[in-house]
């Protein structure tokens, strides 16, 4: 299958609508040819990708494929071989872009002496906008994330699913243009998916572009605009969900995508 | 200059609550405090064998502490990942490895300034009036913790935990004793005289921070040398510190 781009106007996307005169949605996230070896062994192979304005976009493939190195490239966390990388026109390595960004990382890991609201804070204090947030501000987040009642408490008392959502309160603390999360639905129970996806889908209706990792397709699928595949470190498509499944499940359309290559 | 503030704030509050070293610092003043048997059981030497040991304790346990946090001033951070949250944030390698390198250091200068009031307390207590002589003693150690720290920042940007401090403890080992070693090669062939010269110029020279056994018999070091001592230690820091921060930069994380 053919990597296809999609152009949509605005009239597609009603939620943008007021937002810009223009009649084309601009490109925030666009990636040129990029490419990333370990060794000698390549790990993503001239990836060119473009997510528009205010959608979620699903990046899925096989285990090794090349995902985690993509967001870690597209946070500034690893920097490519070669190719380009432009976030709303800035490269991620520059440290002013990331001001815009919000970023969870897969299974993410904490000082685990701290207290959920220390961390919280510690981790709002490092962006220029949040950092006088008040212990109101920060209480909100942790409300909107289902742990506010355990703030309090030593981040190393928390079960697994308390710290994926910690992980995503620090993510969206600086209220991002820009999110990133990497498998931001693993580990948690089905009361917890339900809540980060209606987090997830809160920050769509706010107007963010959300770039995520997952496995769980079935919530891909209920909650991308777009979706892009990679396998090997290459893309194998690009484009709308609904146009990739046609008409069958995403995972049996996805299955049976990386089994032909 | 903010975000350091904020990183050195968050690695000084995670240190202080390590539990294993409040064990330390329990054990470190319990050996302090029993300088005080020591001295009673001497023979009307009572303060001079609680000055000579209790000073030895304040640096046995000072430098103990200061490997014990410094070897996992990076290492445990990319080890456990905490590093991606902290560099995806609009933060750069700089800022993150001198607010480390502050917070840690604080966290170091708060329990050795714990050790030596202990100390002082009961110097006074046994008739020693205020022992200042201790406390320029224990500035110089403070230089050289700063100084390991750095060290150990730097090895920490590429070694595990373990490795840093083990790193760290032969450059410990080795900057104290090189200058005996430089002395003994003095009489012996060129190219060895030639390696060690070489080896004593990069290692830092850490007996300039050493000056203990001297305060123990009231000789106190002249202003001049103390000065030249800490910016010996500040510039030094500066250029592992920066050593540190370009390999972190270089690092695929």
């Amino acid at each position: 299958m053919g990597t296809k781009r999609l152009l949509r106007t605005r009239k597609n996307t009603p939620f943008l609508q007021g937002i810009s005169k223009r009649d084309t949605i601009f490109i925030m996230i666009e990636i040129r040819n990029l490419r990333k070896n370990y060794g000698n062994r390549p790990v993503v192979s001239d990836l060119s990708l473009t997510v528009q304005n205010g959608h979620v976009f699903g990046f899925l493939g096989p285990n090794g494929a090349g995902k985690t190195t993509t967001i870690k490239m597209l946070v500034g966390l690893v920097r490519a071989d070669s190719g380009t990388i432009k976030i709303d026109g800035h490269e991620p390595h520059e440290t002013a872009c990331r001001e815009h960004f919000g970023f969870m990382p897969e299974d993410p890991y904490f000082y685990d002496r701290l207290t959920g609201m220390e961390f919280l804070k510690f981790c709002g204090q490092l962006f220029q906008k949040s950092y006088h947030k008040s212990e109101r501000e920060y209480g909100e987040i942790l409300k909107l994330v289902g742990i506010y009642d355990a703030r309090t408490r030593r981040i190393a008392t928390y079960s697994k699913g308390m710290k994926q959502r910690l992980g995503f309160a620090q993510a969206i603390v600086n209220d991002p243009s820009h999110v990133f999360l990497d498998e931001p639905l693993d580990g948690l129970d089905p009361i917890g998916r339900r809540e980060i996806k209606g987090i997830i889908k809160k920050l769509h209706s706010a107007g963010k572009t959300i770039f995520f990792n997952s496995h769980v397709l079935a919530d891909v699928e209920e909650i991308c605009h777009e979706i892009g595949i990679i396998h090997e470190g290459k893309l194998v498509y690009a484009g709308d969900v609904k146009q990739f499944c046609n008409g069958r499940p995403l995972e049996e359309q996805f299955v049976s995508t990386i089994e032909k290559l | 200059m903010k975000n350091i503030f904020v990183i050195a704030k968050n690695t000084f509050r995670a240190a202080i609550r390590d539990r294993i070293l409040h064990g330390i610092v329990v054990f470190a003043i319990l050996f302090i405090l029993f300088t005080l048997f020591l001295g009673s059981i001497s023979l009307g030497e009572d303060l001079m064998v609680i000055r000579s040991i209790g000073l030895a304790g304040i640096y046995l346990f000072g430098m103990i502490i200061t490997i014990f946090l410094a070897s996992s001033l990076i290492s445990l951070e990319i080890e456990r990942r905490t590093l991606y949250l902290i560099l995806s944030k609009p933060v750069s390698t700089s800022e993150l490895i001198v607010g480390k390198f502050v917070g840690l250091f604080a966290a170091i200068i708060l329990i050795t300034v714990s050790m030596t009031a202990v100390y002082l307390g009961m110097v006074w207590y046994k008739g020693g009036g205020f022992d200042f002589g201790a406390l320029i003693a224990v500035v110089l150690q403070l230089f050289e913790a700063g100084l390991f720290v750095a060290i150990t920042a730097l090895f920490s940007t590429f070694a595990a935990p373990f490795a840093a401090a083990i790193y760290g403890i032969l450059v410990l080992y080795a900057g104290h004793s090189l200058s005996i070693l430089l002395q003994y090669v003095q009489y012996r062939g060129a190219a060895l005289k030639i390696a060690v010269n070489v080896v004593y110029y990069i290692v830092p020279n850490l007996e300039k921070f050493n000056i203990r056994n001297a305060i123990v018999h009231h000789l106190l070091p002249t202003p001049g040398m103390v000065v030249i001592s800490g910016l010996y230690a500040v510039l030094y820091t500066i250029v592992l510190l920066y050593l540190a921060k370009h390999l972190l930069g270089k690092k695929d994380l």
